[in-house]
């Protein structure tokens, strides 16, 4: 009686333990197999990420999978929404574990170039050049880039603009400030005003990092213009030549005014949002999604509105870099090794003209696809629009056009500018070494 | 829990009732620390957005249930209580099962190189899920198990080992060996004393490692993320960072799902607080 | 692997049907430790394996391994400045933990302890924490410190306090945001998460402090604190010895509620070792170096207990390493 029970017992585990392999064979996603050549009439899933959390913006998204799916019965869209930070740590994993999904956001530049040269992402150039180059001939030819490396194209971009001064324009007023300022100088000497005035004249979320660095790129951009950058991006130049030290040495002007909320080393970039829509604070630098960001982030709901103004970054007065020279990027969608010809079609549809006017009218974007500007009606993102368009140097983020781990160094070491740990002199040779281990060989 | 039977008064009356103010002044100092956080979230759990806004810190004028209504109203979040609940109980009927089988050998028979191998078995406590997750989670993907909760529920088991066999071998020590030299007169198999006598006896200690494996399971948070990618499959604090990211703005619903999700572990701590607190202690206070 | 049962000499070493005591309890072994070491071989030891290898190797972790390196990922890890700054920090949260959040749960333990009427209520309370996630602890305590006073309670305390003429005006704080406070801003959500738990060790530990003795000691003439000091103590010595055993290994491992309040930030001052081999491995693409991270937490940790353990001549955790 007792063996028998024990033996009882004994299939029970072994159960459980075939229970786990059972599951194993099951799991195995469909998007394994590869690539076929053809779209066929086979069922296919293809698996989408993205991190448009917010929720008209998530809805738009997930109509057009819906209407994807429903004129190709044989496709299933999976979506999965992940806010930001997560999404960063979760595409890692699983590209470091060799699986990534089909189409996922990307920023292009350094982080998707890694991928693409680990062989993780699918180039598409073919699909772009079909036709005649049909699908190529829709987009504008920058954005496009982004998404390029070595001349191949591993993905598309749906929204591109540019980082500037987001304004308060009532505040601006109050502080007897008339018009935006041009230069550097102008623009500290506004500072003071608004201070005076008793408003926050900036307001950063440094905590997040990234926020902060947009000011020491835009003042080496503003400085050194594109030569500088493409040659100590090249290695024949460094980024300790004169221009990038200079440009902390511009920031750190401005930090000593203290422009910024109490507490701004810790803040979020939410946070930042929410003190401009609110009317606490004068201004941010910030990319073409801060008139949402800020609206959604405010108490009312409804943001500045017609209050909200938009200014280029200020020249600097000595700089060889243009005023038309911009900075900036935008949202993109990287394309998984194994996506089948389906996810390519789709992401062909999400990028169709009627689409991308559809995303311009929510206010979520900037199109990249030509003839969509008309769904762009904001003033705001219109003088964006236009300052984007007549870039000649347009420059990518740091934080991603660099290899990753250099992307790191930048923003904490431009944080550590911020804190008054760093002089402008560390803060070029801590971005100059990381990119001499990573990039330089 | 006071006994009710006064002690032999030791020292003058005034001077006690001195001391019991000062014990009460300074306890009450501390409970301030714990509850304040939390009284917190829920004065802004039950805030309009702009009330909060305007007047965070005040008791809620009117308090807005609707908060609430308009998250559990959301089919995502009891998909999420269902998730985790799902991937809770197995995961701790894995853990009690496995681990008291183990405990047994190691408590009631001894054979060469058991120390070697309870060292082994122990080595998790020193490699906690957070430190291990990469190679974790490479080695549940190598089983296919990515995105689906038994990759999770599997891993958590294993990491859930370590913990429970300690404190069940040391129950199971405690229990004395003519007990089990009876039941071997009677014509016990090893089983048959471990299941029939053994279990019914360490019953305490079984749910204590239960609750312990619960609030493991329950709390985790990186492991899950990485491991699983489809929404409908997310636990609960996988939500809550998702909803912190989407909602992040309107302060008042984050934080009525923050004590949404906290309810869960409460509800569980006043009904097993005794068992937390002797698994807590068992293991620890032996010897 | 021989078995031998520590009751033949006691039973009968033949059962009347079937195997031998001795082969039943060879069975037994293999059958009750497999499901347990299944799992942790491939859950847990497997991966450690793993670990060491990647940690040998240059690698992003895309693509196959190609750069074996040998130990040039713990070469720079020594010697790079990174590293010793999460350990110091680590370091800070360990000591933090052992010269404050140990010794007020002991004081809190004792005051409860004392035939208090309600401390049943207290105990609760204060160990409450104990049972919330790292996520919903690491977003109240954010919250908490936020530095506007207009949404972060600590500051809104300090600025009424400020508004008093009686008391001395503390100026509202950076908290998380200022890179000297932020640890200890980490540190105190910490302690509210965790002292809880060492308070409960040493009440149960008080339990078994018999009364007798401390009566003993006053009708001797001690007072109150000669009575703690020279009584209670020593003879709440395992429940000590316990808490600071977990103290210490908790310490090294901490990661959740920091890494969801600072991220390791601001300017590195949040960052302990285990948040540095996340960034490392996860953030700056570089999964052999993290492997190496993480090679190194465990070794310490193995250290820290074994050393832990001689010193206080206490083998109960780790069988007899």
């Amino acid at each position: 009686m007792q063996k028998a029970k024990t033996l009882i017992w004994v299939v029970v585990l072994m159960f459980c333990v075939s229970l786990a392999s059972c599951t194993q064979g099951a799991e195995v996603p469909a998007t394994e197999e590869p690539a076929a050549e053809e779209a066929s009439g086979e069922p296919v899933t293809i698996e989408w990420w993205h991190i448009s959390t917010a929720e008209d913006h998530k809805a738009l998204w997930q109509e057009m999978a819906d209407e994807f799916m429903a004129d190709n019965p044989n496709v299933t869209i999976n979506i999965t929404v992940l806010e930001n930070e997560a999404f960063k740590t979760k595409l890692t994993t699983v590209m470091q574990s060799g699986e990534p999904p089909d189409i996922f956001q990307s920023w292009g530049g350094g982080v998707m170039n890694e991928y693409a040269e680990a062989g993780l992402l699918q180039d598409i150039t073919p699909a772009l050049d079909a036709d005649g180059g049909a699908w190529r001939e829709t987009f504008s030819p920058g954005p496009l880039s982004v998404y390029a490396y070595q001349g191949k194209n591993y993905g598309v971009p749906w929204d591109m603009g540019m980082v500037g001064f987001w304004y308060n324009k009532q505040l601006f007023a109050d502080a007897g400030i008339d018009a935006p300022p041009q230069t550097w100088a102008e623009l500290l000497e506004d500072v003071q005003a608004l201070k005076d005035s008793g408003v926050i004249p900036i307001a950063l979320g440094e905590g997040d990092k990234w926020p902060g660095h947009y000011y020491w790129t835009y003042l080496a951009t503003r400085i050194g213009g594109q030569d500088a950058f493409n040659a100590a991006s090249s290695c024949s130049g460094s980024f300790t030549d004169e221009p990038f030290v200079e440009a902390g040495v511009k920031l750190q002007e401005l930090i000593d005014l203290e422009p910024f909320q109490d507490g701004y080393l810790g803040a979020t970039y939410g946070d930042e949002a929410t003190l401009v829509g609110d009317g606490k604070a004068a201004m941010e630098l910030m990319g073409q999604w801060a008139p949402a960001v800020e609206k959604d982030n405010s108490a009312s709901g409804e943001g500045l509105g017609d209050n909200l103004g938009f200014f280029l970054f200020p020249a600097v007065e000595g700089g060889s870099g243009e005023l038309t020279d911009a900075m900036g990027g935008g949202n993109g969608f990287g394309i998984g090794r194994d996506a089948p010809p389906e996810a390519i079609e789709f992401v062909k549809f999400l990028t169709s003209k009627e689409n991308q006017i559809a995303l311009a009218e929510i206010n979520v974007g900037l199109p990249v696809v030509k003839g969509s500007e008309e769904g762009v009606s904001d003033p705001n993102l219109l003088m964006v629009q236009e300052a984007r368009d007549k870039a000649v140097y347009f420059q990518l983020y740091y934080d991603q056009y660099l290899a990753p781990a250099t992307g790191e160094v930048i923003k904490d070491a431009v944080q550590g500018l911020f804190a008054s740990t760093l002089t402008p002199e560390d803060v070029a040779q801590q971005l100059q070494d990381s990119h001499v281990a990573e990039s330089c060989q | 829990m006071m006994r009710s039977i006064p002690r032999k008064d030791r020292g003058s009356s005034p001077g006690k009732f001195w001391r019991r103010l000062l014990q009460y002044f300074v306890l009450s100092v501390f409970l301030l620390f714990i509850v304040v956080p939390i009284v917190m979230v829920v004065f802004g759990a039950l805030k309009s957005r702009g009330e909060y806004a305007t007047s965070p810190y005040t008791i809620p004028d009117p308090p807005r249930w609707e908060n609430f209504v308009r998250i559990l109203q959301g089919e995502s979040i009891w998909l999420m209580l269902l998730n985790s609940l799902v991937v809770m109980v197995t995961t701790v009927i894995g853990v009690v099962f496995f681990a008291s089988l183990a405990a047994f050998v190691f408590s009631r028979v001894r054979f060469r190189g058991q120390t070697l191998l309870l060292n082994v078995a122990l080595l998790g406590l020193m490699f906690p899920l957070s430190i291990a997750i990469l190679p974790t989670y490479l080695v549940v993907r190598e089983l296919g198990l990515i995105d689906s909760l038994w990759g999770l529920i599997l891993a958590q088991i294993a990491f859930g080992l370590a913990t429970s066999i300690l404190i069940l071998r040391g129950f199971f020590t405690a229990v004395p060996s003519e007990l089990q030299d009876a039941a071997y007169i009677d014509g016990c198999s090893s089983f048959g004393f471990f299941w029939r006598i053994l279990l019914p006896l360490a019953r305490p200690a079984l749910s204590a490692v239960a609750v312990l494996a619960m609030l493991g399971s329950w709390n985790g948070y990186f492991f899950p993320l990485v491991v699983l990618n489809s929404e409908k499959l997310y636990t609960l604090p996988l939500g809550t960072m998702q909803y912190v990211g989407q909602y992040g703005s309107e302060e008042n619903m984050v934080m009525a799902f923050l004590f949404l999700t906290m309810i869960p572990a409460l509800i569980l701590y006043v009904f097993a607080e005794r068992q937390i607190v002797s698994g807590l202690t068992a293991g620890a206070l032996k010897g | 692997m021989s078995a031998i049962s520590g009751h033949e000499d006691t039973v009968g070493l033949q059962r009347k049907r079937g195997l031998s005591r001795r082969n039943q309890d060879r069975l037994t072994i293999v059958l009750f430790l497999l499901p347990a070491f299944i799992f942790i071989f491939t859950f847990q030891i497997y991966p450690m394996i793993r670990s060491v290898y990647y940690s040998l190797y240059e690698w992003s972790g895309f693509g196959p391994l190609t750069d074996y390196v040998g130990l040039a990922n713990f070469e720079r890890l020594f010697t790079g400045r990174e590293f010793w700054d999460a350990v110091w920090h680590t370091a800070l949260i360990m000591i933090w933990s052992l010269a404050l959040q140990l010794p007020l749960a002991l004081l809190l333990a004792l005051l409860v302890e004392r035939d208090l009427p309600g401390r049943g209520f207290f105990r609760s309370i204060f160990f409450m924490p104990y049972v919330l996630s790292e996520v919903i602890i690491g977003q109240v305590w954010i919250k908490m410190f936020k530095p506007d006073p207009q949404f972060g309670f600590i500051n809104a305390v300090l600025e009424w306090f400020g508004n008093l003429p009686v008391i001395p005006q503390i100026e509202t704080q950076a908290w998380l945001a200022d890179p000297k406070q932020a640890l200890a801003c980490a540190f105190v959500a910490l302690t509210w998460q965790f002292f809880g738990l060492h308070m409960l060790l040493y009440i149960a530990g008080l339990q078994n402090v018999p009364r007798e003795l401390e009566e003993a000691a006053r009708i001797d003439g001690a007072n109150e604190l000669q009575t703690i000091w020279n009584i209670t103590l020593p003879l709440l010595g395992n429940a000590i010895r316990t808490s600071v055993y977990l103290s210490l290994l908790g310490s090294v491992q901490v990661f959740g509620v920091i890494w969801v309040m600072a991220r390791g930030g601001p300017i590195g001052a949040t960052e302990t070792m285990s948040t540095y081999m996340y960034r490392s491995a996860f953030l700056k693409f570089s999964l052999g170096y993290g492997s190496a991270v993480a090679v190194v937490i465990l070794v310490i940790s193995l250290i820290l207990s074994t050393v832990y353990q001689r010193v206080v001549g206490q083998h109960d955790y780790i069988g007899g390493i």
